[in-house]
C-alpha cells in the first residue's frame, strides 16, 4: 500500500477523532458555565482558557475579562479556519484526506465523511450560538462515532483498517492526557473531577463502575489506567500496540520497528505503574510526561511508515 | 399523454434521429416507439433520479474558471445516441488508420525526420510547435508506440459526412462519463433498452490495462500506476474510477521517487519498482529537472529514467506536436506518406494563418470562420465568427497579425443535431463524437465513445467547460 495513502487514512482518522473529542469538550464547557457549576467570571474564564489550550489556541487571542470571552473562545475553538485544530478545521482536513483516498475507502465511509463536511459547511456560527450549540456539537460527535462503526463494518480489516485504528486510538490517548493536563491541582473538588470525567466521556462509565466513589484518585486511575474503558490512556495504548503488530506481523511482546518499541514501552509502564507513584509525581506532571511519550509514538509511526524518502 | 417526439422540430443541419421528411431513420425506429409510450412526467422523474445518483457518486469535474474549485456534474441527457454497426466499423477503421499515421509521424519527427526532409511537412511548422519536445529526439521507445491512448473528435456536416475535428493525443479524458452514463442509464431506465442491445462499454478499463501491459519491455507482468495531479484536478474522479477498475495504484508525483534511473513508489513496505506510468499530467509538469522547475506534481529524475528505457510513460512525452492544431491540416498527407492509403475520415478544410495567402483570406472573412488558437483547447481561445462582435474580431485580427503561427481558421460546420431534453420538450441539440483508441500491440478502438451535446439552443460548442453535457452512445449491430 502507498505510504501516502496510509498517511491520509491515519490523519483522516486522527482528525475525526479529535473533532469528536473537541466537540465534547466544548459542550461540557458550555454546560458547566451556564448554571452555577462554575461560579463567577474568573472561573468561567479559567474554564474557557483550558478549552482554548486543548484546541491549541494561544489564550491571548480572545479577550480575557471581557464579557464576550466565552463567545470568542467558543467561536475560536469551533469555527476558526486559521487554527488547524479547531473543530471545523479538523473536519475539513479529514474530508480532504478522505478525498485523496477515495479509491481505498468504502463508498459508505467516503459518503459519511462527505456528509459531515457538507453539514458543517452550511452552518453559520451566529445561528449556532443563538440556537445553543448543544445539538450542533452533538451532530458532530454522533457523526464521528458513526464513522468508526461504518469503517469497522464496511472495510476489510487489513492494512487500511489498521492505519485507521492507529490514528483513532493514538488520538484518543493524546486527548485524554491533554484533558488531564488542564486539571487545576489546587482544586480537588468533586466538581473539578466531574468536569474531567465528562470531558473524557467517562462520567457515566465511571459512575457505573465505581458506584459511590467521590475519591479523586479513583477518577484519575479510571481515565489513565482502566483496562476496559475505551478512552483510558492504557486501553488506547494497547490498541495502538495491537494495530502496529498486525501491520508488521511481529508477535506481541517483540518489536520490529521504533514505533512498536516506544509503544510497547509505554504500554508496559502503564501496566505496571502504581497509582501511588502517579499521585506522588502529581497528576498534571504525569500527564505531561505521557503526552511526551505519545508524541514520540506519533513521530515513530510517521518515520516508520510515511518517511519522505524510504529506504530501498 | 403527450407523445414525446410528435412536435420535434429540426434545426438547419443533419439530424441524427430523423431525415428531412421527419421520419425516424431505421436505427432510431425502435427508440421512437419506446418514447411514444413514455409519459413526459416519467421522463422528468427519471432524469432527476439519474442526476441525483451521479452527484451522490461524485461523478464530478472541477471548473477551473471558478476560483472556489466548484464541483459540478456534467449534465447527462437521457436520450441515447445510436450508431449502426456498419457506420461504427467505418469510423473505427478510420480512427485506427489515423492513429497509426500520427504515431508513425511522431516516430519519424523524433528520429529520421523523413517527412520533413522530403518536404511533405515544412520544417518550421514542427520546430515552431510549442509541443515539439527536443528532449525526445533519438529516444527509442518500445515498439515505437507514442500514442497509447487517444480520443479523436468527430463531427458530422450538413450532408451527414463525418469529419475529424481534432486529434487528442496527450491525455484525453471523458471515458468515465461513458462508463458511468451507461451504468446509471441501465439501472434507472431499463425500459429505454427494450428494442436494443448496444455493445457493452465496460470492457474499456481492462482493454486499457492490456494496452499498458503490452507497452513494457521489462516484464510480462509490469507494475502499472496511474499518475494524477491530485484531488483538485478537473478529471480526478475519472482517475479514481480507472485506477479502481484496472486494479492499479493511483499515485501522485510525491508517491514516486527515482533512484539510479529507476522509478519506485513509496509503500508502507518500502520501495516498489514501477514499470509503466499511465500519466494524466501534462508534459510540462512531469519532471521539474527537465521542464517547469515550479512543478509540484512532477517527479525529479523521471525523464532520465525514461530516456534510459527503465520506465514507460503513456502517452509518451512530446506527442503534443502531432495534435498541434497547425499540424492538423497535414494529417491526410501523413496517412498517404506513411501508410500509402487514402484517408478513410475527412479533415475539416483548414486555413493555416502562417501561410500569407491563407492568412489574407482569413482576415477578410473573419465573420464567416471559426478561428482557433493552436496553443489552447477545451473551447477556450476561440472566435466563432458568425456570432462574434466587431470588437472580438478586431482583437483576433490583431492577434493573428502578431502571431500568425498560433492561429488556424475553419469554416463553420453545422454539427449534427440530436433529440435532447430541453425544458418541457425534446429539441434538437448539436452533438459530436469522441471514440477512444488504445495502442498496445495493435490499435484497438473499443465500442465506448463519448457523445457530447451543446445544451444551449443553436450553440455549436460541446465542451463541458462551456456548459456542454453528454449522452449515452449506443453502438448496435446491424440487422440481418
Amino acid at each position: 500500500m502507498l505510504s501516502r495513502v496510509a498517511e491520509s487514512l491515519y490523519w483522516m482518522s486522527r482528525n475525526l477523532q479529535r473533532a469528536e473529542t473537541l466537540a465534547r469538550i466544548v459542550d461540557v464547557a458550555f454546560n458547566r458555565t451556564v448554571d452555577r457549576n462554575v461560579a463567577g467570571r474568573q472561573q468561567t474564564t479559567a474554564m474557557w482558557r483550558s478549552v482554548l489550550s486543548l484546541v491549541g489556541v494561544p489564550g491571548d487571542e480572545a479577550y480575557p475579562g471581557s464579557s464576550r470571552f466565552a463567545v470568542d473562545a467558543f467561536a475560536l475553538s469551533t469555527f476558526s479556519r486559521e487554527h488547524h485544530s479547531s473543530i471545523v478545521s479538523c473536519i475539513r482536513i479529514a474530508r480532504q484526506n478522505a478525498a485523496s483516498v477515495r479509491a481505498e475507502l468504502s463508498s459508505e465511509a467516503w459518503e459519511a465523511v462527505n456528509a459531515l463536511y457538507l453539514f458543517i459547511e452550511k452552518q453559520s456560527p451566529r445561528a449556532v450560538v443563538r440556537a445553543g450549540p448543544s445539538s450542533f456539537l452533538r451532530e458532530i460527535r454522533d457523526a464521528s462515532i458513526a464513522f468508526g462503526g461504518i469503517v469497522d463494518a464496511t472495510i476489510t480489516h487489513g492494512e487500511e483498517w489498521n492505519f485507521l485504528q492507529l490514528g483513532r486510538f493514538l488520538e484518543r490517548a493524546v486527548m485524554t492526557a491533554a484533558i488531564l493536563q488542564t486539571h487545576d491541582e489546587t482544586d480537588d473538588s468533586v466538581s473539578e473531577w466531574q468536569r474531567i470525567l465528562e470531558m473524557c466521556c467517562a462520567s457515566e462509565p465511571f459512575a457505573r463502575t465505581l458506584r459511590h466513589s467521590n475519591d479523586p484518585q479513583d477518577a484519575l486511575a479510571f481515565v489513565l489506567l482502566h483496562r476496559a474503558f475505551p478512552r483510558s490512556v492504557r486501553y488506547c495504548t494497547v490498541e495502538v500496540d495491537h494495530a502496529l503488530h498486525r501491520l508488521s506481523e511481529t508477535p506481541l511482546g517483540a518489536f520490529s520497528n521504533e514505533a512498536e518499541r516506544v509503544t510497547g514501552r509505554l504500554a508496559a509502564m502503564l501496566d505496571y505503574v502504581r497509582l501511588g507513584e502517579i499521585v506522588d509525581e502529581g497528576a498534571v506532571a504525569f500527564a505531561r510526561r505521557l503526552a511526551v511519550r505519545l508524541a514520540e509514538i506519533g513521530s515513530a509511526v510517521e518515520a516508520t511508515y510515511f518517511p519522505l524518502v524510504p529506504a530501498a | 399523454m403527450q407523445p414525446l417526439l410528435e412536435s420535434y422540430e429540426q434545426a438547419a443541419c443533419y439530424d441524427e434521429y430523423a431525415g428531412q421528411n421527419g421520419v425516424p431513420r431505421p436505427h432510431y425506429a425502435g427508440l421512437a416507439a419506446t418514447l411514444r409510450a413514455i409519459e413526459w412526467s416519467d421522463l422528468r422523474a427519471r432524469e432527476q433520479t439519474v442526476n441525483a445518483v451521479l452527484l451522490q457518486r461524485g461523478v464530478t469535474f472541477t471548473v477551473y474558471a471558478d476560483s472556489k474549485g466548484t464541483e459540478r456534474i456534467m449534465p447527462f441527457d437521457l436520450i441515447p445516441r445510436i450508431i449502426p454497426g456498419s457506420e461504427w466499423s467505418r469510423l473505427s477503421r478510420g480512427v485506427a488508420q489515423r492513429v497509426r499515421a500520427l504515431n508513425a509521424f511522431l516516430t519519424d519527427v523524433y528520429h529520421e525526420q523523413r517527412i520533413l526532409r522530403e518536404g511533405v511537412i515544412p520544417w518550421e511548422l514542427v520546430y515552431s510547435s510549442k509541443f515539439f519536445c527536443r528532449e525526445m529526439i533519438d529516444v527509442r521507445l518500445f515498439r515505437n508506440v507514442y500514442i497509447h491512448v487517444s480520443g479523436i473528435d468527430l463531427i458530422r456536416g450538413r450532408d451527414g459526412t463525418y469529419y475529424v475535428l481534432e486529434d487528442n493525443l496527450r491525455s484525453p479524458s471523458g471515458i468515465s462519463y461513458v462508463l458511468e452514463n451507461r451504468d446509471v442509464l441501465k439501472r434507472s431506465f431499463p425500459k429505454l433498452f427494450e428494442n436494443y442491445q448496444p455493445l457493452p462499454v465496460d470492457g474499456y478499463p481492462l482493454r486499457l490495462r492490456a494496452a499498458l501491459r503490452a507497452s513494457s519491455r521489462n516484464s510480462d507482468d509490469p507494475t502499472i500506476v496511474l499518475l494524477t495531479p491530485g484531488i483538485y484536478n478537473a478529471a480526478y474522479f475519472e482517475h479514481t474510477l480507472l485506477a479502481r477498475r484496472m486494479g492499479v495504484e493511483l499515485v501522485e508525483g510525491s508517491d514516486l521517487i527515482v533512484h539510479g534511473n529507476v522509478v519506485f513508489m513509496k509503500t508502507t513496505r518500502g520501495l516498489q519498482r514501477v514499470d509503466v506510468i499511465y500519466r494524466r499530467v501534462d508534459d510540462d509538469f512531469l519532471d521539474p529537472l527537465y521542464f517547469r522547475p515550479d512543478s509540484s506534481v512532477g517527479i525529479a529524475g523521471l525523464m532520465n529514467a525514461y530516456r534510459a528505457g527503465n520506465v514507460v510513460i503513456a502517452n509518451a512525452v512530446g506527442t503534443g506536436v502531432a495534435d498541434d492544431k497547425a499540424v492538423y491540416p497535414h494529417v491526410p498527407a501523413m496517412i498517404r506518406f506513411y501508410l500509402d492509403e487514402e484517408p478513410i475520415l475527412e479533415n475539416v478544410p483548414t486555413f493555416d494563418c502562417s501561410n500569407e495567402r491563407e492568412r489574407k483570406h482569413v482576415l477578410l472573412h473573419l465573420e464567416e470562420l471559426v478561428v482557433k488558437n493552436t496553443n489552447q483547447s477545451g473551447g477556450y481561445g476561440m472566435l466563432m465568427g458568425p456570432s462574434s462582435t466587431a470588437e472580438e474580431r478586431e482583437t483576433f485580427h490583431d492577434a493573428i497579425c502578431a502571431h500568425p503561427r498560433d492561429f488556424i481558421a475553419q469554416p463553420v460546420i453545422q454539427l449534427s443535431s440530436h433529440p435532447t431534453i430541453a425544458g418541457e420538450r425534446l429539441a434538437p441539440r448539436r452533438v459530436d463524437l469522441r471514440p477512444f483508441a488504445l495502442y498496445g500491440h495493435e490499435v484497438d478502438v473499443p465500442p465506448a465513445a463519448l457523445t457530447r451535446v451543446a445544451l444551449t439552443e443553436g450553440s455549436l460548442i460541446v465542451n463541458s467547460s462551456q456548459g456542454g453535457g453528454s449522452k449515452d452512445t449506443w453502438i448496435i449491430e446491424d440487422e440481418g
